[in-house]
């Protein structure tokens, strides 16, 4: 413990960034200034919760530190203690201690959660295996409650109970050290000093107070009593704790000897074990077999000896590898929780629905390869049929889990969390943790209000910044009064606070669907906490500490998609009564193809983006299997590869001539890169490579995966680096050769998907693309009910429908429904698409239809008034046979009934039968901009003229329309004007930015290069309605505007509209990084 | 006759209580002070150390030290690190 070299502190009270507000460094941070300062062991002391903890273990344990476990726990007073790990028992009580102070922050759901609060009881009931320190200087509990510490002190013993001396530099130091050293020498235990670590360096001690004013939500002026007061809180070298407490050295020296005694190693004594499923009649492995079998028979009818043949190798295989690994127990997992998917389904969906022959959910991911899985039901693509690999998804050397995706339709999936829980007890399942990290616009707004900075201006920077919170100094540099802003200190400090802000943690909530299970109490195993919604409950760690603790995760994902599909057939079957079987569809049909080749592909899944449409141009798809290629090429992995451009020259090149045979950088590549023309475009290609050019085994190349999708394992990316060109270099590949596909492979790096994936997700991309060409109607409709998501905002989605003549009627209070409906081939917008009008008065507005008047509407609905006057605005009203002006002049005449004073809502005093004595006077219609700004204003789209329609005539001369484009020339000067529908600047694309503009007729592609970018930064971010000039550049049936020039038609518009600013409520594009 | 109070137009303007005031101090190599206006300091009861507005264009970084001063009297002096000087403010 460092008392070789004359130094005798270990600092045993340090919190991270995960103490949440409170913390200012990593723990990774942490572990790398300790180990530089000489610590040979340090613990992690977080504010409630070991959310870092494991972290912190592998990082220490990487630097030859020994890492400590504990945390600062807040007692049902608000005191504070210190709790340290000496034993697994302890560590099990830590967690459960952790768990039992988070049982009640979340009492109500949707509020702002409780602090965590521990009872004393519980504390001194669960004391074995800790040590018990008595809390930092301002809230610790011998500080604020001296009694209270006597009986933990009497609970723990004097081995085990110490009191904790601190030296924040703060006027009062020397009083209260002396009574706490009283308190000690009265109760018969002994001091140990702690440095109450809260930055890693010195320069994070000043985000440090700044954090405490974000979690004050005040200014840093008005929080100095809740800040530190000084930077004293940083990491001190064990030298400097002497001169800390020159008065206390057995209490510095201390630190050593417990430290020697809290000898629990979190990295490698947590001892978890996944569910066995073996009972004493049957193995686990005999179940798995069984419930394999069983669906053999089905899936392989004996009519196709062949495939039969090859599907029975493949699962002997399998099953064998499955048994050597131990596995069977964890597949027998994943088939139960599907199981309970498809209970769960049967109640969501209801008897009759045409949704019933559906599976539950759907496999992505690497286990679409598996023949288990697929027999087992957890995919649903025959992975012997299409040729997928197992190597990923399980191989002989796996160090942990295999990974199995499944999705769901969302509503499946909301209910099925709470019913995994409720079948595996609240103390052996839980959500996995994800914690919400710093990014530059939350920073900039955080950090602004936190320094006094001027809200508005705070805003503006915040639209305008790109994302990366270590550039918002140069983002500051570049705005027009940048060089002003930049010579105030507060201003700089916003620029340098945000770069050290970047990354961190600000805030737990959950994984979009990670569970673990455990056969052992999991609350023993890490704490376990109430997530925000009802029901549900999240570890602590997320999933990349779960992995490192080798928890196994079944990841329930909702896809929206899924929703719309299901919603979609829901719909056909209802308005036509047709029932589809998508699994029986034809996967060929030509005029599907046809659509997506033209890039016709709105709302279609994951070919929809501007990227895949600009791609599909090119490529051309004409299969499931170029579909497959099609999902996976569009991703950042395979255009960081280089693969993308190399991959559309040479389909068109085969196009052309189909002998042609693509170049590859060595032959021992032809065979992994075959039906890819010679490019990694899955991420299987990555293991396949590895394995044929550099001899690695399966296991090996698993590992290069893994370590190139991990932010943590810069490293050990290097070292497999040379293990790559050693291997490369005794198959006889040059040094260039090999270092050159090593590259390609590290820039592919993690973010591709694996073969079995893309099939998936092509399978629904294909299936969405059938839905929209011949049930269009439906296919907007589910659409708009699964949102959020995808790509478009609902105002396109609305307008590329209309293009492909699909009826869209606006909502009636008389015959929408709560939701969007099809109404006589045509989509009615729902009534809870009015901005304000929540699902439940929806509903209930729709149950109590028809309404005769608005008197009669507002007197029989309980909907708020407001609500009243945004319905009417949006149009929902105008079937009461009045002028919406004239309806919102009566809807301020009726008596409503009034909530009895003091009954909280609950009683209300009856209207009066009034009328009113007044005539409606004669009222101005609305102008065609004022219904159109109303529209977007109420529902977020608008079913009226398009805005650039009723701009087109007062366009400068020589604007074109997006439909002209076809007939102009390449490298043609053009200008093009529109709405910012989506806004593009891909990490992948050197600075480059794309802005989708729609327009009246439909979509112009605008490219802009990085320095017009710059040029007109602010007009690209902010602007909703833009002009752009510049030259037209067609590749093949690709058509892009590469712009010089941008103008606002902000001020056109104003004028057009005759409002006095620019008009705001136009819909906000969609940023896509 | 009473004057009308409100009626003098030398009303002073607000003043600040406990100003701080340049003080003359001898310190050691660890910027503790030995002596304070040329009186030896007998003992350091406390030191604490202030670091706030650092936002602002008047940032504090100061070190500050409660002394007993040979005579007994006791006095609060600090270290301005911004000013790079010593000053003294009553306790």
């Amino acid at each position: 413990m460092a008392r070789a070299a004359g130094l005798t502190y270990v600092e045993l009270h340090c919190h991270s960034a995960y103490s949440f507000l409170d913390g200012a460094s990593q723990p990774e941070e942490l572990a790398a200034r300790a180990a530089e300062l000489g610590y040979e062991a340090i613990a992690l002391t977080d504010h409630d919760g070991l959310y870092g903890s494991l972290e912190l273990a592998h990082a220490a344990k990487a630097l030859g530190l020994r890492p400590i476990t504990g945390a600062e726990v807040t007692l049902a007073d608000g005191s504070h203690v210190t709790l340290l790990v000496e034993s697994r028992r302890g560590y099990a009580n830590l967690c459960r201690l952790l768990t039992r102070a988070h049982a009640g922050t979340r009492p109500k759901e949707g509020r702002e959660p409780l602090p965590p609060a521990l009872p004393l009881e519980a504390l001194m009931e669960l004391r074995e295996g800790l040590v018990c320190l008595s809390g930092c200087a301002r809230r610790g509990l011998a500080v604020r409650d001296p009694s209270a510490a006597a009986q933990l002190a009497r609970a723990f013993g004097r081995e085990r109970f110490y009191v904790e001396l601190q030296r924040p530099y703060e006027r009062g130091d020397a009083r209260r050290n002396a009574a706490l050293r009283d308190l000690a020498q009265a109760l018969g235990v002994s001091t140990v000093a702690t440095g109450n670590v809260h930055a890693h360096r010195p320069c994070r001690a000043f985000l440090q107070d700044a954090l405490v004013a974000i979690r004050q939500r005040s200014p840093l002026e008005a929080c100095e009593q809740e800040r530190r007061g000084n930077h004293e809180c940083v990491l001190m070298a064990p030298a400097q704790a002497k001169e800390r407490f020159p008065d206390d050295p057995d209490a510095v020296a201390r630190t050593a000897f417990l430290a020697e005694q809290l000898e629990y190693d979190l990295t490698c004594e947590l001892g978890y074990r996944y569910p066995d499923f073996s009972t004493d009649s049957e193995p686990a492995e005999a179940r798995l077999r069984r419930i394999c079998e069983r669906a053999f028979v089905e899936r392989y009818p004996a009519s196709d000896k062949a495939l039969r043949e090859k599907a029975r190798s493949r699962l002997e295989e399998e099953l064998r590898l499955i048994c050597e690994l131990g596995l069977a127990g964890f597949f027998c997992l994943h088939h139960e929780v599907l199981e309970l998917a498809r209970e769960v389904a049967e109640e969501v969906r209801g008897p009759g629905s045409p949704r019933r022959a559906l599976p539950p959910g759907r496999g992505r991911g690497s286990s679409v390869g598996s023949i288990v899985c697929y027999l087992t039901g957890l995919s649903h693509v025959d992975p012997v049929a299409a040729d997928l690999s197992l190597g990923r998804f399980l191989n002989r050397e796996m160090a942990s889990c295999p990974d199995i995706d499944l999705d769901f339709p969302r509503d499946i999936r909301e209910r099925l969390i709470v019913r995994v829980i409720e079948r595996y007890g609240r103390e052996r399942a839980a959500l996995v943790a994800s914690f919400s990290t710093y990014h530059a616009r939350g920073a900039i707004r955080d950090l602004g209000k936190a320094l006094g900075l001027p809200g508005a201006e705070i805003e503006q920077l915040a639209r305008l910044t790109e994302g990366d919170p270590r550039r918002v100094g140069e983002e500051l540099a570049s705005l027009p009064d940048g060089r002003r802003k930049l010579a105030s200190r507060r201003w700089r400090a916003l620029a340098w606070l945000c770069a050290e802000i970047a990354d961190l943690p600000r805030h737990v909530s959950q994984h979009p669907g990670g569970m673990v299970v455990s056969s052992q109490p999991l609350v023993e195993l890490v704490p376990v906490q109430p997530a925000a919604m009802a029901g549900r409950q999240i570890c602590q760690w997320d999933k990349d500490s779960c992995a490192d603790a080798g928890f196994l995760k079944i990841d329930l994902l909702g896809l929206g998609m899924l929703s719309a599909v299901e919603e979609c057939m829901e719909l056909i079957a209802r308005t036509r009564g047709e029932a589809i079987d998508l699994s029986r569809i034809p996967l060929d049909d030509p005029a599907v193809y046809e659509e997506i080749q033209r890039a016709d592909t709105v709302g279609a899944f994951q070919i929809e983006s501007r990227a895949q449409m600009q791609s599909l141009l090119r490529t051309r798809p004409q299969s499931l299997d170029d579909l497959t290629v099609q999902v996976a090429l569009v991703r950042p992995g395979p255009i960081q590869g280089g693969a993308v451009h190399p991959y559309i020259a040479r389909r068109a090149r085969r196009r052309r001539d189909p002998s042609y045979k693509p170049p590859i950088d060595h032959p021992l590549l032809a065979e992994p890169l075959r039906e890819t023309l010679g490019v990694v475009v899955f991420q299987d290609q990555v293991l396949e490579v590895a394995m044929a050019l550099a001899g690695f085994t399966v296991g090996e190349a698993e590992g290069l995966r893994r370590a190139m999708s991990r932010k943590r394992s810069r490293e050990a990316l290097e070292a497999y680096r040379e293990r790559f060109l050693a291997g490369a270099q005794a198959r006889g590949v040059d040094p260039a050769t090999a270092s050159r596909v090593y590259d390609a492979l590290a820039a592919f790096s993690g973010f591709g998907f694996p073969k079995s994936h893309a099939a998936a997700f092509a399978l629904l991309a294909y299936q969405s693309a059938w839905l929209r060409r011949y049930y269009p109607a439906e296919f907007l409709c589910a659409l708009l009910n699964a949102q959020p998501m995808g790509f478009y905002p609902p105002a396109s989605l609305v307008r590329d429908a209309e293009r492909r003549a699909v009826r869209v009627l606006p909502p009636d209070v008389n015959r929408s429904a709560a939701a969007c409906s099809v109404e006589e081939g045509a989509v009615r917008i729902g009534l809870a698409y009015v901005q304000g009008v929540g699902k439940e008065e929806a509903e209930a507005l729709a149950a109590g239809q028809p309404y005769a008047d608005i008197r009669d509407l507002a007197q029989r609905s309980a909907v708020a008034e407001d609500t009243l006057r945004t319905l009417v605005e949006a149009g929902a009203c105008d079937c009461l046979g009045q002028p919406r002006r004239a309806l919102l002049w009566q809807l301020g005449l009726v008596p409503r009934p009034q909530a009895v004073p003091g009954s909280g809502g609950r009683a209300h005093q009856l209207a009066l039968p009034l009328q009113p004595v007044t005539e409606t006077p004669e009222l101005l219609e609305e102008t065609p901009w004022e219904r159109l700004l109303a529209d977007y204003r109420t529902m977020g789209l608008s079913l009226g003229p398009h805005p650039l329609a009723l701009l087109r005539f007062q366009l400068p001369a020589g604007a074109v329309a997006s439909a002209e484009l076809d007939r102009l020339q390449h490298d043609q000067r053009v200008a093009v004007a529109g709405l910012v529908v989506a806004r593009q600047r891909p990490a992948t694309a050197k600075g480059v930015v794309f802005v989708l503009l729609e327009d009246e007729h439909g979509l112009v592609n605008l490219v802009l290069p990085p320095p017009v970018y710059e040029r007109y930064r602010a007009l690209a971010r902010g602007e909703p309605l833009l002009l752009a000039y510049g030259r037209l550049e067609k590749v093949g049936r690709g058509r892009s505007v590469v712009v010089d020039r941008l103008e606002s038609l902000g001020p056109l518009a104003q004028k057009a509209a005759g409002l006095a600013a620019s008009p705001r409520p136009l819909p906000q594009a969609h940023d896509f990084g | 006759m009473v004057a009308d109070s409100r009626a003098s137009s030398a009303s002073p303007s607000p003043r600040r209580l406990n100003v701080p005031r340049p003080v003359l101090v001898e310190a050691g190599v660890d910027g503790v002070p030995l002596s304070v206006s040329r009186r030896a300091v007998a003992l350091v009861r406390e030191e604490w150390r202030v670091v706030d507005r650092w936002w602002t264009e008047e940032p504090v970084f100061r070190r500050y030290f409660e002394t007993v001063l040979e005579d007994g009297s006791c006095l609060v002096v600090f270290y301005d690190q911004e000013r790079r000087s010593w000053l003294e403010q009553r306790a």
